[in-house]
């Protein structure tokens, strides 16, 4: 298996007026080929700023500072815009939070996947690609006589298989689902994250799966990385994460979340809120929240560490944190 | 749309029958009066004044002549000018109506580009001081007082300079030996520029219908362009009309630069703020992620989906175009409408200051229409 994607201690700040916002602080994470990764944290954690460093498309008061994004071994924080240019969509595309919104009101669906295909295969005809988007609605279970549509005339639901088809118009290597099925109501939010997933598989394309929602990822993902305060704190399959969390913030995610299998819990809130990610301090940034939190904890960052194969933790108690659980649990 | 058009068109001729009553009334409320101007010479006899208000048909109530008039105008009457006597006000105002058109619709469309071009540039390139200049200097001449600009710009370029024909709209020394009238320079004027605009509108149907690439299309679009107007000048350089044409358009050169520099800064800032709400949209990230160019995701998709209130503004500051710049018209002596209806209600010619004004309400009006209709197919959640 070969990396796709390859994200190497990203740091990407907002300068604001108050200060610097470490918004992604140290970001780590590789995507290999046909692999789906979810990227679950809290509303402001910096999910979607990971995501908008990697597709280049950051604020005017945003800079990526630090790291390296080898998208296929080449290193696209120091591209220029044209050279970017060539590599959005075509090799990574992207579903946005607001599916509903990132359709122009003014231009036919339909044309607005094939201005795609068109800027970046110049060969193509006008033709070719409609018979292309005309496939990709099928793929996506939309008929393909609604290409002609505005969308406007289209439901929230129909909206969102219409970007799922434009992601995939020029067969990208990897696609970047942030937020994809938020607006949507759950029966509708499980059955297109199914089809996606099995697209994905279908076409053998990495998806990085963006979700304040764990139990979405859940369902999708085969590796999950949870990020707290612009870090990520625990890596692993999704398998690892689910049975032997080792991070406290991973486990309270966890038991904030009701299960339709297991027995009836009473679901457990993680005590506090997100910390301000301005002027971030140096010690661990889960401490104030955490009910395990030491001297150590307040003092210095915890290391960023493999505790077993393929399981990254950044915490100084996972060990006993896990022994805790299997007291409690 | 037809049913629209239709309940829009039946609307319009309400208001109208209400607009034409409430210039009626109010230009007769103005003190003074019809009655008493006609009837001021002391030598007049009891029986000749008599005569006089009957011949008028004074002697009625105001509302029975006030739906005298209606019917006049309706049936495409608008009456004899006091001021011109004998002249009727139509062929009046078909002499000076073409002047007012060719000057302000010039300035207005010379106006509307560089404020929609301007404004887009600059909330694209958010923050850089030429927005700042820009915002500053446009703020400062939408606000200016008009006459002390127009006299700046009379002593700048008329006097100081010597380069500009100060006054007048064409020279009289050079049109002292033609045999026909400044009118139909005008009326050829005004037709060059509808074929060559129908000619653009043409070439930008015919570039959508052929190709799907923007490159194809602006190649269609400009050639055709070029090629009409090209012939347009070839036709007016061997016509012998060329050279008077070429003498209303150098006249022309200093007020169509006024309007413009006043009323550029109102398109361009209504363009700008439109831009900058567009410009934070989904689909703007969208586009930028897809790859598209920068150039394409400013034109295509922000402008394009920012321009519509610019439209708005646009098509209502046509009613400008008919009823003209009173003070601009007056300072530069370029006798249209606007001068007209100033003159007019100054000299108390009732028939030829409600006509001027009864133009003005009907293109206003239409203009609206036309506003409502455009905007059906530039946004394509506006059906009727």
């Amino acid at each position: 298996m070969s990396a796709v994607l390859e994200v190497k201690d990203l740091k990407m700040y907002y300068s604001t007026k108050q200060g610097m916002v470490k918004a992604a602080d140290g970001i780590s994470f590789t995507v290999n080929q046909g692999e789906s990764m979810g990227l679950v944290g809290e509303s402001g954690c910096g999910k979607t700023s990971v995501s908008m460093s990697i597709m280049r498309l950051l604020a005017e008061n945003a800079k990526i500072v630090g790291g390296q994004i080898l998208f296929k071994g080449q290193d696209i924080v120091k591209l220029k815009e044209e050279e970017m240019n060539k590599i959005r969509w075509a090799g990574i595309a992207m579903i946005f939070q607001a599916a509903m919104n990132s359709l122009n009101p003014v231009y036919r669906v339909g044309d607005q996947i094939i201005e795609a295909i068109l800027a970046h295969e110049p060969d193509v005809t006008f033709e070719e690609a409609r018979e292309r988007v005309a496939e990709l609605y099928k793929l996506v279970g939309l008929d393909p006589k609604r290409m002609d549509n505005y969308p406007h005339e289209y439901s929230g639901g129909m909206k969102q298989r219409a970007v799922i088809a434009m992601s995939l118009a020029c067969n990208p290597d990897l696609i970047i689902a942030d937020e994809p099925t938020t607006a949507l109501d759950v029966i509708v939010q499980d059955m297109i994250l199914k089809e996606l997933s099995k697209i994905q598989k279908k076409l053998n394309m990495s998806m990085i799966y963006i979700s304040h929602d764990i139990a979405v990822i859940a369902e999708v993902a085969e590796k999950i990385a949870i990020m707290y305060s612009g870090k990520i704190v625990e890596l692993s399959d999704a398998v690892t994460i689910f049975k032997k969390p080792a991070h406290p913030y991973t486990v309270g995610l966890m038991s904030s979340f009701p299960s339709i299998h297991g027995e009836k819990k009473k679901l457990v809130t993680i005590p506090g809120e997100p910390p301000n990610l301005l002027n971030a301090p140096d010690h661990c940034r889960f401490a104030p929240r955490c009910p395990f939190a030491t001297k150590e904890c307040w003092e210095k960052t915890p290391p960023y560490e493999e505790i077993e194969p393929n399981h990254y933790v950044a915490c100084f108690h996972p060990q006993n944190l896990r022994k805790q659980v299997s007291i409690n649990g | 749309m037809l049913k629209y058009v239709g309940k829009r068109l039946i609307q319009i001729l309400i208001l109208l029958v209400i607009y034409i009553a409430v210039i009626f009334f109010l230009l007769h409320a103005m003190p003074g009066g019809i009655k008493a101007m006609l009837t001021m010479n002391p030598n007049l006899t009891p029986q000749a004044r008599e005569a006089i208000l009957h011949a008028f048909g004074l002697d009625k109530s105001l509302w029975i002549q006030f739906l005298t008039y209606l019917k006049n105008v309706f049936t495409l009457n608008l009456g004899i000018s006091f001021s011109f006597y004998p002249t009727p006000v139509w062929n009046i105002i078909a002499e000076r109506l073409p002047r007012t058109i060719l000057l302000f619709t010039t300035a207005t469309l010379v106006s509307f580009f560089i404020g929609f071009s301007s404004g887009k540039s600059l909330a694209w390139k958010r923050g850089k001081a030429s927005e700042y200049v820009a915002t500053v200097i446009g703020v400062i001449t939408y606000t200016v007082f008009t006459p002390l600009l127009i006299f700046v710009f009379i002593w700048f370029f008329g006097a100081y300079l010597g380069i500009m024909p100060i006054n007048q709209f064409l020279n009289p020394d050079l049109w002292l030996k033609t045999n026909f009238t400044a009118q139909t320079i005008f009326l050829y004027l005004l037709l060059t520029i509808s074929l060559v605009g129908a000619a653009m509108l043409a070439a930008f149907a015919v570039a959508r219908k052929v190709s799907h690439k923007v490159k194809t299309r602006k190649i269609i679009f400009y050639t055709a362009t070029a090629i009409s107007s090209a012939f347009a000048v070839f036709w007016w350089a061997v016509s012998p009309y060329g050279i008077y044409g070429a003498d209303i358009l150098w006249h022309m050169v200093l007020p169509v630069l006024t309007v413009a520099v006043v009323s550029y800064a109102g398109t361009m800032l209504v363009m700008r703020d439109s831009m900058l709400e567009t410009i934070k949209e989904d689909f703007i990230t969208t586009a930028r992620a897809k790859g598209l160019p920068d150039k394409v995701v400013r034109d295509k998709h922000a402008a394009r989906t920012a321009m519509l209130p610019v439209i708005t503004n646009f098509v209502l500051s046509m009613g400008f175009v008919v009823s003209g710049g009173v003070i601009t018209e007056s300072l530069f002596s370029w006798p249209g409408m606007g001068m007209t209806l100033l003159n007019a209600t100054l000299g108390k010619d009732y028939p030829l200051a409600s006509g001027a004004l009864i133009f003005t309400g009907i293109f206003v009006l239409f203009a609206h229409l036309v506003v409502d209709i455009i905007y059906a197919f530039l946004d394509p959640r506006i059906r009727y």
